[in-house]
């Protein structure tokens, strides 16, 4: 199909780049403890990018069996009306591509019914009299070919499968809701499973009783789901387009250490076992990993084609397109570590750091992250899930109750790293202890 | 595509078939900035086959082929029967509809050039960039499609649907230093090209909110009286009431039944709340729902009470009530599922405008415009879009961050005045819930007070 494309495109246009992408998915969804539904779905589209008389235009179809002239003369007249833009289509070869692996044979060759066990494992081990327990399983398998005019290609296979549970426990109205996923290339072992049992069992044990919130600037311990707020405006000001627009807070900021020097950030695209791993990125930039935060120190900022072509620097790989529209910067997998490895693991809540803290709150999971002025690094939510910290120990969990902070400030001195580092979804973090988080209650 | 479809329901062996085959042709422009980010032509398509049969759950398959129909006919009946259920999944009863329901395009958006829809654009990011040279960025956005629908199923359904829609938008971010604000203009029609030609004042509006905010104080966090204005009052019934009267939340959970139990009060006798689908020319409405039903309009709470929910067939079979037309789907690649259209606060006594609402606050915080909101159940948090503190019964300055966080119960409960000046008011975007982002609906409400809620903010 790429080929065929690009064939087309030739003589056409100057220049052209494609995306082809076929998926496949396979889910079982499990209500209020009983297996409701199976499902598949099947999709495949084309995306084509040109260039025509130095302007960029794109055009997508999911059709079966798109014509590649038409497709062509729909991105031409797009570039018709589109911007001057010089991009400079990289030309790797297949064989250049770092060999990772993407694909993993048993998670494609998993049976329905295999899919089904899982879930119903995890359903019988999550079933409370007084809870609903949701579970579902989806798995993916995914075929994907890139190519470009100046000869680069680049196709791989990969396979991803997420399975999410999802417990809600209602006494009056008193609304308390746990979530927790595995998500992988590769199937869960039977400890992966054991694990997530183990978490939203651990949560809500804790979380029985309600205690009323501590006020002032405490120590907060932000689990690994409870740290987006903070993760979601670095993750802005890092993209290459707000450094571009001027809109992003660390622009012109690179080689100043802005961060606690043990925090290190890092994109990786090249991390086994990641269904967000790849060998290339989707505009034909072989994958490597970049250094986003080193030690404290703003490293690098994330481009794809056309903002490092504007910006004047190197795409570092992060095009990411979908059938329609035109490409844009996409993270791969983001790990936000301690520069120094990683210590002993622990599975606590909290993950060892409320041993100190004589009073505070763990923050599991916060209302309305992502609304509002992000980018500025201010947040202010109420919690979704929280505990109180009492002399070192969990006494229940608060509601009503709001943290607010700045990112850039509570991550200027982090208190301490925690040991349960972990996978949530394309991220991995542990937890973190900030100091000096404002937590406000309702009267 | 009728006759087709009628053949693939034939073939299918399942007790209960249905098919919904989606053609959706759609353009796209977008600016950043000054800079045109994209302007595109796109058409995607394809079908979605779900069944029932008895003892067993349901088999669904999405597909982009539809050469591959028939084969997903019999994959969804082999899924179907995979998934054994001890207690049989029932579907409400509903007349079979057949028909072609074709809406009023206004202005048929195939027919306009691209490049004309990149003109209207570049006007409306125009006025934005053009109010201040505080304003430093844009994101500008007109997207408009138009979907035909084919649905039918085995109980004799037969209807073909032809939606418009258009949406455009507008963000225009001010900055000052270190200071960043942005204002947030979004209008979204289920209508065409005619209906979007008008909207310069809006966007100009917004830029100059974005600039003025530079220089607002931010909101001291506190309970404070608060009115709501039409814009913030609809989005807060969507989302802190809305979602827990779908009855997805509570038809297989005794607990969360127990919660939502028809004829308990939720607000004072003031307070009447509805959805409703059927309402003419707005973006949630559409004569039939992804299950074939006719939309309605749903009461859900009347004089303070609860008097409704809304359905899809299955939730309502299983709860004993009627279909109300609300079972949804973004696409043909997900299953209908329980949704809201357009979801209102009634008016309250004619006549009675703003005016009447503060006359007797002496300090509390008008509330306008929506950045974003989000529930949790219970608890909730809405993000204004901007604020003014009211004192002395009149309204004062402009302040920003304005943050509401609290309980549903109390909140509602708290509501003690409803303006009579009702609107809709018809945002682009959409709802998502259940991974399907965004469903176009529709929110609607006077000015609403509410006797006290908690600002979030620095005390």
């Amino acid at each position: 199909m790429i080929d065929r494309l690009l064939d087309s495109a030739r003589g056409a246009v100057d220049n052209a780049d494609a995306l082809w992408r076929r998926e496949e998915q396979t889910a079982v969804a499990f209500e209020s403890g009983r297996l409701k539904a199976a499902g598949i779905s099947e999709e495949a589209g084309v995306n084509l990018r040109v260039l025509a008389k130095g302007r960029m235009g794109v055009a997508g179809t999911t059709a079966p069996k798109p014509d590649p002239k038409e497709l062509v003369a729909r991105a031409r007249a797009s570039a018709e009306l589109g911007e001057a833009v010089e991009l400079a289509f990289p030309n790797a070869s297949p064989q250049s591509l770092p060999p990772i692996p993407t694909f993993f044979d048993r998670t494609a060759n998993a049976s329905l019914a295999e899919l089904i066990r899982m879930g119903r494992l995890l359903v019988e081990r999550l079933a409370r009299p007084d809870c609903q327990i949701n579970v579902s399983v989806q798995r993916e398998v995914a075929d994907t070919a890139v190519g470009n005019t100046a000869g680069a290609r680049g196709a791989y296979r990969t396979t991803g499968i997420a399975v999410t549970a999802d417990l809600t426990r209602i006494a009056g109205d008193d609304v308390l809701m746990i979530y927790d996923q595995y998500v992988g290339a590769d199937l869960p072992t039977a400890a992966d499973l054991e694990a997530l049992v183990r978490s939203v069992e651990t949560r809500l044990a804790a979380a029985l009783k309600v205690v009323t919130p501590p006020e002032g600037a405490l120590p907060v311990v932000f689990t690994p789901a409870g740290l987006a707020a903070v993760i979601l405006p670095l993750e802005q000001a890092l993209s290459g387009k707000t450094v571009l627009q001027g809109s992003s807070p660390l622009a012109g900021k690179v080689g100043e250490t802005l961060f606690d020097e043990r925090l290190s950030i890092i994109d990786d695209p090249l991390t086994p076992g990641r269904p967000a791993s790849r060998p290339v990125d989707d505009e034909c930039v072989p994958s490597r990993s970049t250094a986003l935060v080193e030690r404290g120190t703003v490293g690098r900022f994330v481009y794809d084609l056309e903002t490092a072509a504007r910006a004047k620097t190197q795409s570092t790989g992060n095009g990411r397109r979908g059938v329609f529209g035109k490409p844009h910067i996409g993270y791969t997998n983001i790990l936000f570590r301690m520069a120094d490895g990683v210590p002993a693991p622990t599975t606590d809540l909290g993950g060892g750091l409320i041993g100190n803290i004589a009073d505070g709150l763990i923050v599991d999971d916060l209302i309305g992250v992502g609304q509002g002025n992000v980018i500025s690094g201010a947040f202010s939510h109420p919690v979704g899930l929280a505990y109180r910290v009492q002399r070192g120990e969990i006494t229940g969990r608060v509601k009503d109750a709001a943290v607010a902070g700045n990112a850039y400030d509570l991550l200027k001195r982090i208190g301490e790293f925690g040991r349960d580092g972990r996978w949530l979804g394309a991220r991995w973090s542990p937890s973190l202890l900030l100091d000096g988080v404002s937590v406000a209650r309702r009267r | 595509m009728k006759d087709r479809l009628a053949q693939s329901l034939k073939q299918s062996r399942a007790d209960y078939t249905e098919i919904r085959v989606e053609r959706t042709w759609s353009s796209a422009v977008a600016f950043r900035g000054r800079r045109l980010e994209t302007a595109t032509v796109s058409e995607d398509q394809g079908g979605f086959v779900r069944v029932l049969n008895t003892g067993c759950g349901w088999g669904i398959a999405s597909f982009t082929s539809l050469d591959e129909l028939p084969k997903m006919v019999t994959r969804a009946n082999e899924l179907s029967r995979a998934v054994r259920l001890d207690e049989p999944i029932r579907l409400a009863d509903v007349p079979a509809h057949t028909g072609d329901a074709v809406l009023d395009l206004d202005g048929d958006v195939r027919g306009v050039a691209l490049a004309e829809k990149k003109k209207l654009l570049d006007r409306y990011n125009g006025a934005m960039l053009a109010v201040s040279d505080k304003i430093v960025d844009t994101q500008s956005s007109y997207r408009d499609e138009v979907s035909e629908v084919w649905y039918v199923n085995s109980e004799g359904a037969s209807l073909y649907q032809l939606r418009p829609e258009v949406v455009v938008s507008g963000t225009a971010i001010g900055r000052r230093d270190g200071t960043i604000e942005k204002g947030l203009e979004s209008i979204g029609l289920r209508k065409g090209w005619n209906s979007v030609q008008d909207f310069e004042p809006q966007f100009r509006v917004v830029a100059q909110r974005a600039v003025d905010l530079l220089d607002a104080p931010r909101v001291r966090g506190g309970a404070y009286p608060v009115i709501l204005d039409n814009e913030l009052a609809g989005v807060f019934i969507h989302e802190a009431f809305g979602h827990l009267s779908e009855a997805d939340f509570v038809y297989e959970n005794p607990q969360a039944r127990e919660m939502m139990t028809l004829g308990r009060r939720f607000g004072k006798p003031v307070l009447n709340v509805g959805d409703n689908g059927a309402a003419k020319g707005l973006r949630g409405t559409l004569p039939y729902d992804d299950e074939g039903t006719p939309t309605q309009d749903t009461p859900l709470i009347k004089e303070g009470i609860l008097v409704g929910r809304l359905h899809s067939r299955e939730t309502a079979a299983k709860l004993g009530e009627r279909p109300t037309g609300n079972a949804r789907a973004i696409s043909f690649r997900h299953p209908p599922i329980v949704r809201m259209t357009n979801t209102y606060i009634a008016p309250g006594t004619k006549g009675v405008g703003f005016n009447d609402l503060i006359r007797d606050i002496k300090l509390g915080v008008y509330a306008c415009g929506a950045f974003g909101g989000q529930t949790m159940l219970e608890n909730f948090s809405f993000t204004a879009g901007w604020g003014y503190m009211i004192r002395d019964g009149k309204v004062a300055e402009l302040v920003k961050d304005v943050v509401l966080a609290g309980n549903l119960f109390q909140t509602l409960d708290r509501i003690d005045h409803i303006a009579g000046d009702f609107t809709w008011n018809q945002m682009g975007g959409g709802c998502g819930k259940g991974g399907q982002f965004p469903l176009p609906v529709t929110e609607g409400a006077p000015h609403v007070r509410i006797e006290e809620a908690l600002i979030g903010g620095d005390v």
